[in-house]
C-alpha cells in the first residue's frame, strides 16, 4: 500500500517534471512583447495593442499556395455552434476555448489533446447572443477564460484542473461573459456582457495569484468605482462625476452599456481601452440625452479602473449601436512628427482615428457604403450629425397598426461587428471584416411579454445588395481612402490577421480561411475547413516553421436573427473544430 | 435515530423534487419528448409552464408551486387524471422567445426540455396570426387557445403621500414604481411627452416597488391587477389602496390570457379547452382567485356569446 503509494508520487512528480519542462511561466514582459515574439502567442489581439500583426514573413505572397492543413481538432461532443476563439501558442501547446465555456490544451504539433475543460453551466441559463467564447489568457502557470454564467475561471496550465474560480457577476441578472479577458501587470481584467434590461455594465481586475478583486469601474455615469485594499472595497470616484447629468430619472441605475468584448492595452500610454454596448432601454425616446457611458470608447487606468477619458462614438443612441469594436493602437507619421493615434470602426459605420493619449478625435470617416442615419461626423469633435427622420419611432406611439418602418444603414448588427480588424505597419493599412446590410424597424401593433401587453419593435434585416453582403475592406487611416476591398456572398463574422509577409487572413461562413495580398486585394489562397469560420486566425513559428490556426464552426449571432439574411446563411452546417496549418520547410525561399 | 431520520429527510427531499421538473427528452438525440395526448395519459403526468418567479400567477411558497396558474393547471391535470408536473419558465425578451424555448423548440441549451402546454399566454388573434416580412407567419408552431382570464392595469397608491389619482398627470408631482422593461415602465416614461419619466423609478419586480412604496421612496405603483391586488392583500401593504385612473393612450386595456401548445398536439389543445371552460364557466376559476385574494374578469372571449346571467355566474356573482 504504502510502496504504491510512494510509486505513484514518484510516476506524478516525472509527469509534472515532464510536462514544465521548457514550459515557462507567461510573464508580464513575455505579454508586452507579444507581438514582437512570433514563436508564441500570448495574447487576445497578437500584442496587447490588439493590431493582430506578425512579424513573420517566411510565409508570403509568393510561396502562400504551399500552405498545407497539418493537423486538425475536433471539440467533440453535440455543441457545434459557434466557434469565435481566437487561438494562444505557448512552449509548443495551444489553448484554445470553443463554445459553451470549454477550453482546450492541444500539443501544437501534433493535435493530440493534452486536457479539456468543460465548464459547468447552471439549468436555465438563458445567455443573450449565443453560447460563443472567444479566447483565453495566459500568465504564470494559469490559463483564463470568462464562462457563460458571468465566472472567471484560472486553470492550471499543464493539467486544465481550476485554481480559482470568482463570480464576477450574477447569470440570473442577465449577465454572461464571453469574450477573452487582459492580463496587465498581473491583474486579469474582464469586462461582462449584458442582455437584459436592468444591468450596468462594469469592468473588473483581479488578481491572476489569488483571483481576489482589486478593482471595479462601472461604465454607467453615476456609479461609484471601488479599489480593493486588504479586501476591503475604497471608493475611487463615481463614474462620470455624479449621476443625472446625461440620463432622464433613475434610468442611470438600469444604463446598460456593457463592456462585453474585452479590451486591448497600449504599453506607451499605460491605459486600458474598452468599448461600451449601446443604452437601455433600447427605446431611445424614453431617455433623452446622450446616456454615458454608452456606445463609447473608454480609456482606463490598469492599477485602480480611473476613466482617462471617453470618445462615445455614438450620443442617445437609437439604433443599436453598440460601442464595443476593438480600439487598436498604432502610431503614424505626419508632418515629421509621430502621432500617438487608435483607430476602430464602429457599428454605426464610422471609422474613427482618436489621439490615444487624451481621446481627442482626430478624423473619421464611413468604412462602409452608405450610412443613413447620420449625414457626417462634426469635423472638429466627432459627433455624428443625425439624419432627419432617421431615427427609429416611438413604441409608445402606437396606435394599434404597424406604423410607418424606418430604413436605417447600417442594420444594428453593425458596419462591422465584434470581428477584430487587423493593422499592418508595413502597408499602414487597416483590413476591416464589414458587412453592407440595412435594416427596416416599425412600432410592433401587437406585442407580449411574460403575459403582460407590451411595447415592442419589430425589425428585419436586409442586404443592401444582391449578390454579396461582406466586404473585406483595406482602410487608410490617415485619408480615409478604401485602398481594395474583396466581397464576400454571406456576411463576414471571422476576424482578420495580417504578417509581415504581407498576407491579410480571414475567414468565411461559407467554410474557407482565405488569404489576401495585404497591398492589392488579390485573392491568393483558400481553403475549406468544412464549416463557416467566425473564429480568428494567428499565426506562429514553431521548429523553423511557420504555422496558422484557425477555429471552424458556424454560428455567433447572424443565425439567430432571420430576415432576408438567413436565405443567404441558412444552409450552412455547424461545426467546431480548430485548424492548423504550416508552410513546410522546403517552401520558404532563401532561408 | 438521527441517522435514520436525516434519511428519511433526504427521501422526502428527493420524493419533492421528483414531484416537480421531469426530463423525460431523448437523451440519444438530444431532442424533447414528442408527447402527444395518448402519450400524456399513458405517462400520467401533464407537464404544465408556469413562469418561474412571478407571483402570483406561478411562484414558489415554502418550495411548493403555488399561485394561480400553478392551482389551475393542477385542476386541468386532475380533470385529466393524471400528475401534475411543474416546468419553469424563464422569461426571454418576448413572448415569440417564450412559446419556442418552452413550447415547440427547445431553448438551445436545454433541447429536451419542453412543456405539454404553456399557461398565461394571451389569447389574441391578431398577435396569432401575425405575418413577419416575408408573409410568413410568425406563430404558427403553436396553437393559442383556451382563454381562462381577463388581465388588465391597475395602479395602487399611499394615501399617506396623495389624496387620490384623478388621472395619471398627478406623477408629474409624485414619484411612480414600475416593473423595468415592463408596458407601465414605457408608459409612463414616454407618456404625455416625457412629462412624467424623472418620476419613473425601476424596480426589479412589483414586489420590489412595493417594498420602496413602504420605504416612502415612491407614492404609488403601477402593474398588472393580479399583482397589484397580490401585494394589496399582505399585511404590511394594508394601508395603500387601488386607484381608479384610465389610461389614456394604452392601447391593451385588457387582454384575455390563456394557454399554448405546440401545433401538432390539438388533440390535448381540445381536450384541455373543454376543461378550461368548464372551469370557467363554472366560477370555479374565478373561486381560485378569490381564495388568493384577487380580482377575476371573465375573457372576452366568452363574452361574446354567454348570458349575461352565465358571466355573472362565472365571475361568482350567482
Amino acid at each position: 500500500m504504502r510502496l504504491n503509494r510512494f510509486r505513484i508520487r514518484i510516476a506524478v512528480s516525472t509527469l509534472a517534471l515532464a510536462v514544465s519542462c521548457g514550459a515557462q511561466a507567461v510573464t508580464d514582459e513575455d505579454i508586452l512583447n507579444d507581438a514582437n515574439t512570433p514563436e508564441d502567442i500570448v495574447t487576445y489581439g497578437m500584442g496587447t495593442q490588439g493590431q493582430r500583426f506578425s512579424t513573420l514573413e517566411h510565409l508570403n505572397v509568393d510561396n502562400i499556395r504551399y500552405l498545407q492543413p497539418a493537423w486538425a481538432f475536433s471539440f467533440g461532443s453535440e455543441k457545434m455552434r459557434g466557434q469565435e476563439s481566437q487561438p494562444m501558442v505557448k512552449d509548443g501547446v495551444m489553448y484554445v476555448s470553443a463554445s459553451y465555456s470549454r477550453v482546450y490544451a492541444i500539443d501544437a504539433r501534433t493535435g493530440e489533446e493534452i486536457w479539456q475543460y468543460d465548464a459547468r453551466l447552471p439549468d436555465g441559463i438563458m445567455p443573450c447572443c449565443d453560447v460563443v467564447n472567444r479566447g483565453v489568457a495566459l500568465y504564470g502557470d494559469k490559463v483564463y477564460f470568462g464562462t457563460l454564467d458571468a465566472r472567471l475561471v484560472a486553470l492550471n496550465k499543464d493539467t486544465g484542473k481550476p485554481e480559482w474560480i470568482k463570480k464576477v457577476a450574477d447569470y440570473q441578472s442577465g449577465y454572461a461573459i464571453t469574450a477573452a479577458p487582459i492580463i496587465i501587470k498581473g491583474k486579469v481584467i474582464t469586462g461582462v456582457a449584458g442582455g437584459e434590461f436592468g444591468v450596468v455594465g462594469k469592468v473588473e481586475a483581479y488578481d491572476a495569484e489569488t483571483g481576489d478583486l482589486a478593482w471595479t469601474r462601472p461604465t454607467v455615469e453615476g456609479h461609484m468605482g471601488y479599489v480593493y485594499k486588504d479586501g476591503k472595497a475604497v471608493e475611487n470616484g463615481i463614474s462620470g462625476g455624479k449621476a443625472g447629468q446625461t440620463w432622464p430619472g433613475d434610468m442611470w441605475k438600469t444604463g446598460g452599456a456593457a463592456p462585453w468584448l474585452g479590451g486591448t492595452y497600449d504599453p506607451e500610454t499605460d491605459l486600458l481601452y474598452f468599448g461600451t454596448s449601446n443604452p437601455s432601454p433600447w427605446n431611445s425616446h424614453l431617455r433623452p440625452g446622450d446616456n454615458l457611458f454608452s456606445s463609447s470608447r473608454l480609456a482606463l487606468d490598469p492599477d485602480d479602473g480611473s476613466i482617462k477619458w471617453y470618445f462615445q462614438t455614438t450620443p442617445h443612441d437609437g439604433w443599436d449601436y453598440d460601442g464595443v469594436n476593438e480600439l487598436i493602437s498604432f502610431n503614424y507619421e505626419e508632418n515629421g512628427k509621430t502621432v500617438m493615434a487608435a483607430a476602430t470602426a464602429d457599428r454605426n459605420g464610422f471609422f474613427y482615428v482618436l489621439n490615444r493619449e487624451n481621446g481627442d478625435f482626430i478624423r473619421g470617416f464611413p468604412f462602409v457604403d452608405k450610412i443613413t442615419w447620420a449625414t457626417g461626423l462634426d469635423p472638429e469633435t466627432g459627433r455624428p450629425i443625425y439624419a432627419e427622420d432617421g431615427r427609429p419611432g416611438d413604441p409608445s406611439d402606437t396606435d394599434g397598426t404597424k406604423g410607418k418602418a424606418v430604413v436605417v444603414q447600417p442594420a444594428f448588427l453593425g458596419g462591422k461587428n465584434w470581428m477584430p480588424m487587423a493593422y499592418s505597419p508595413k502597408t499602414g493599412l487597416f483590413y476591416v471584416p464589414s458587412n453592407e446590410w440595412s435594416m427596416d424597424i416599425w412600432n410592433e401593433p401587437v406585442s407580449y411579454k411574460r403575459g403582460g401587453a407590451f411595447l415592442g419593435a419589430g425589425f428585419t434585416i436586409r442586404p443592401a445588395n444582391d449578390d454579396y453582403i461582406g466586404v473585406l475592406r483595406a482602410m487608410d487611416p490617415k485619408t480615409g481612402e478604401e485602398v481594395w476591398r474583396h466581397e464576400n456572398t454571406a456576411p463576414l463574422w471571422g476576424g482578420v490577421m495580417t504578417t509581415a509577409g504581407d498576407l491579410v487572413f480571414t475567414g468565411t461562413p461559407e467554410g474557407y480561411l482565405k488569404a489576401f495580398d495585404a497591398r492589392t486585394g488579390e485573392e491568393l489562397y483558400r481553403f475549406n475547413t468544412g464549416s463557416g469560420v467566425v473564429g480568428t486566425p494567428v499565426t506562429w513559428q514553431m521548429d523553423g516553421e511557420q504555422y496558422v490556426s484557425v477555429s471552424s464552426g458556424w454560428g455567433g449571432a447572424v443565425p439567430l436573427w432571420g430576415g432576408e439574411v438567413a436565405k443567404v446563411v441558412k444552409h450552412f452546417n455547424q461545426g467546431g473544430m480548430v485548424w492548423t496549418f504550416k508552410l513546410p520547410k522546403d517552401r520558404v525561399a532563401s532561408q | 435515530m438521527k441517522t435514520l431520520f436525516r434519511c428519511l429527510l433526504l427521501m422526502l427531499v428527493i420524493q419533492t423534487s421528483v414531484a416537480e421538473e421531469v426530463l423525460d427528452g431523448d437523451a440519444v438525440l438530444n431532442r424533447p419528448a414528442e408527447r402527444s395526448y395518448d402519450i400524456i395519459l399513458e405517462s400520467g403526468y401533464l407537464k404544465v409552464g408556469v413562469y418561474k418567479d412571478f407571483p402570483p400567477y406561478s411562484y414558489l411558497v415554502d418550495g411548493e408551486p403555488s399561485g394561480v396558474d400553478v392551482e389551475l393547471g393542477k385542476r386541468i391535470a386532475a380533470a385529466m387524471g393524471v400528475e401534475f408536473k411543474v416546468h419553469w419558465i424563464v422569461p426571454d425578451e418576448n413572448l415569440g422567445d417564450d412559446l419556442r424555448n418552452n413550447v415547440w423548440k427547445g431553448h438551445y441549451l436545454a433541447k429536451r426540455r419542453l412543456a405539454d402546454v404553456m399557461m398565461r399566454v394571451p389569447y389574441d388573434k391578431q398577435y396569432a396570426y401575425m405575418q413577419d416580412s416575408t408573409g410568413e407567419y410568425m406563430n404558427e408552431q403553436v396553437v393559442l387557445f383556451g382563454p381562462y382570464q381577463q388581465e388588465t392595469w391597475q395602479i395602487a397608491f399611499d394615501p399617506g403621500q396623495m389624496n387620490s389619482v384623478e388621472t395619471i398627470a398627478m406623477f408629474q408631482y409624485h414619484p411612480i414604481g414600475v416593473e423595468i422593461d415592463t408596458l407601465p415602465d414605457f408608459y409612463l416614461s414616454s407618456g404625455m411627452n416625457g412629462r412624467l419619466r424623472n418620476q419613473v423609478r425601476h424596480y426589479t419586480n412589483v414586489q420590489e416597488a412595493f417594498d420602496a412604496m413602504r420605504e416612502g421612496e415612491v407614492s404609488a405603483v403601477m402593474g398588472m391587477r393580479a399583482e397589484i391586488d397580490h401585494e394589496l392583500a399582505k399585511p404590511e401593504n394594508s394601508r395603500f389602496v387601488v386607484a381608479h385612473n384610465g389610461f389614456p393612450g394604452i392601447s391593451k386595456q385588457v387582454w384575455d390570457v390563456g394557454m399554448a401548445i405546440k401545433h401538432t398536439h390539438r388533440q390535448l389543445g381540445y381536450a384541455l379547452e373543454e376543461i378550461v371552460g368548464k372551469l370557467v364557466r363554472s366560477g370555479e376559476v374565478d373561486a381560485l382567485f378569490s381564495d388568493l385574494s384577487l380580482r377575476y374578469s371573465v375573457p372576452q372571449y366568452y363574452r361574446e356569446f354567454l348570458s349575461d346571467e352565465a358571466i355573472a355566474r362565472a365571475e361568482g356573482e350567482l
